[in-house]
């Protein structure tokens, strides 16, 4: 504190500038306090509804418990069981089908329509273009799914149409034959365009700077090509998070085997996000559910890490190099 | 004008074709909606694309607002203070992660980026526990403190990447004039964040006012939200089987029209907010 009391008037420079560090230095330090303080409500709640529930649901998996008395540590049983469970392992190749189409095809659907955009001329056409895709996220999700049940119905909009092609004899209850019950579930939601990942796209494809694609137009290189070699790479920090996003919500899609089909006929449309439910809330084994949850949720963390780790943008591979 | 932006007439229309049919198609399952709202059953079953409409006008919307209407308020209420609570707590984390310097910055940073890889099912079951032992349960705030908790993750995540873009002068001249974090908070970072923060809100009213596990687990019917009423449907006794696909296509009008109009309201900060550029790694 005896700098402070000192006349700064008459310290030299270097003396100035060493008081000036100081200062700067004890006022970080009482600044620790309030970047706390600002992040303190968030991390309240996301520490009550996030984190200890996570830790549960992890611990939850080694147990046997029904949700109401003392879970019972039963180790390595659940996990077991669910190697020989061959409803679980079926509704985990049911999962990998769903990922194998819907990842590629819904993250190509946003891409190709954010690409078709960008390429549009005029700047009025681009923005009432990306108003119209935006409008489709105004469907609560429930309705879309109820929705598409309906077009899946004998005699409803999908046959209809196979009828107008002169497909009408393969018409079928969709969601109620097992040999179309999954494929149909995976099918919804045509033409897969996520307008949330489109619109993320386009703003990647955007702030591509204009000095490059001309080089790359001086150079003569073709549309196809530029979108390969120019355009993608330079958008990978958008492809990454959305595919981060995609595997996640893919995986954790309930709803429409939930309401459509319970996983039936036969078993066919299960997925194991469902049968955890299941388990969970009808068979009250929340142990047992758990032990599920806990498969899945490190399947897709190793995948989303394997994105991470292989998808590096530059800005990342500049600051490991360096 | 550089000679990428010259393309011809021939490589422009199919662009334009393609655009609007994957548009249409993407629109369909809405227009089916409203459209099948207004029709009878029959109308339905002759033709389901067709715009025929069933006398007297609008009953079934008329049957389905009876059906539903005090669910719509419920419903709005937990939305907005569920929205508001992740927006101001999300805006306060990251103007402290893109502006303060603190110990430990980077590690609390990750523990909130990293909620973005703990899926919703792996605590569905837990959080339910969770809630219902603290006595929660039949109370929207059920709902209400999860959803904000849920939503941190990336309205942090995307508000940080935009606060961090704004130019550092601004905040320069401000704490020249003394003014406090909570003020350039306030009056810097806020302003200047209201598009992405009108779209992170947007995205999460839509995924909070369409959801219907959690809510259908942790609410009774007599409490249900709107999506939990479409979802199950209860007809009343005096509509014919045959329309009951009709009041219930009705239902779902109804209950998207508020986001439909939010979305209509904001649709130009939506846009602008998505185009920053703040959603990437």
């Amino acid at each position: 504190m005896s700098i402070t009391s000192a006349n700064p008037l008459t310290l030299d420079d270097e003396a100035r500038r060493e008081q000036r560090r100081l200062a700067s230095r004890r006022k970080k330090r009482s600044i620790d306090l309030k970047g706390w303080a600002f992040l303190a409500p968030t991390f309240i709640f996301v520490g009550v509804f996030c984190y200890w529930p996570a830790v549960r649901a992890l611990e939850g998996a080694f147990t046997s418990w029904d949700g109401v008395s003392a879970p019972k540590w039963v180790g390595l049983h659940n996990f077991d069981q669910l190697l020989h469970d061959t409803v679980f392992l079926q509704s985990f190749l049911h999962l990998l089908w769903w990922s194998l189409f819907g990842i590629p095809v819904g993250m190509g659907a946003s891409l190709l329509v954010a690409l078709l955009i960008y390429r549009l001329d005029s700047k009025r056409a681009q923005y009432w273009f990306r108003v119209a895709f935006s409008l489709t996220l105004c469907l609560p999700g429930i309705v879309g799914i109820l929705t598409w049940s309906n077009f899946y119905e004998i005699g409803g909009v999908i046959d209809d149409l196979l009828g107008y092609v002169g497909l009408g004899r393969f018409g079928t209850a969709w969601l109620a034959n097992p040999h179309t019950a999954l494929g149909a579930l995976i099918f919804m939601g045509f033409p897969f365009v996520g307008a949330f990942a489109m619109l993320v796209f386009y703003a990647g494809l955007q702030s591509i700077p204009g000095e490059i694609l001309d080089a790359a137009a001086v150079d003569g290189v073709s549309s196809l090509r530029r979108v390969w070699h120019v355009e993608l790479p330079l958008i990978k920090g958008q492809l990454k998070v959305i595919l981060i996003l995609t595997i996640i919500s893919i995986t954790q899609n309930l709803l429409p085997p939930l309401l459509l089909t319970q996983g039936g006929p036969a078993n066919e449309s299960f997925v194991p996000v469902l049968y955890m439910y299941e388990n969970a809330f009808q068979y009250a084994q929340m142990g047992y559910a758990l032990s599920i949850a806990f498969v899945l949720f490190v399947a897709s963390l190793v995948l989303a890490l394997v994105t991470m780790r292989y998808l590096r943008t530059d800005a990342e591979t500049r600051k490991k190099v360096a | 004008m550089t000679n990428r932006r010259s393309t011809s007439l021939g490589v422009k229309i199919p662009h334009y074709v393609v655009l609007t049919v994957i548009g249409a198609l993407s629109l369909f399952p809405m227009y089916f909606m409203a459209v099948t709202g207004l029709k009878n059953g029959i109308q339905l079953e002759q033709n389901p694309f067709s715009l025929a409409i069933n006398r007297p006008f609008g009953i079934f919307y008329q049957q389905a607002w009876d059906y539903i209407d005090g669910d719509l308020l419920r419903t709005g209420l937990i939305t907005a203070a569920s929205v508001l609570g992740i927006t101001v707590l999300g805006m306060m984390s990251a103007y402290a992660f893109a502006r303060i310097e603190f110990l430990g910055t980077g590690l609390l940073f990750y523990l909130i980026f990293g909620l973005l890889l703990i899926p919703s099912f792996l605590t569905l079951i837990p959080l339910f526990l969770e809630v219902r032992s603290i006595g929660l349960i039949n109370n929207p705030l059920a709902l209400i403190l999860p959803y904000i908790a849920g939503g941190q993750a990336f309205a942090v995540f995307v508000f940080r990447s935009n606060i961090q873009a704004i130019p550092e002068e601004l905040f320069e001249a401000a704490r020249v004039d003394g003014a406090s974090h909570l003020r350039m908070l306030l009056h810097i970072a806020t302003p200047l964040s209201r598009p992405i923060m009108i779209a992170v809100g947007l995205l999460n009213v839509t995924a909070i006012w369409g959801d219907y596990v959690f809510p259908s687990l942790v609410l009774p019917v007599s409490r249900q939200t709107a999506a939990m009423a479409v979802g199950n449907f209860q007809p009343p006794p005096s509509v014919p089987d045959i329309n009951v696909v009709n009041l219930q296509f009705a239902a779902y009008t109804i209950i998207s029209v508020p986001i439909i109009l939010l979305f209509i309201f904001f649709i130009r900060y939506f846009i602008a907010g998505l185009a920053t550029g703040a959603v990437k790694m």
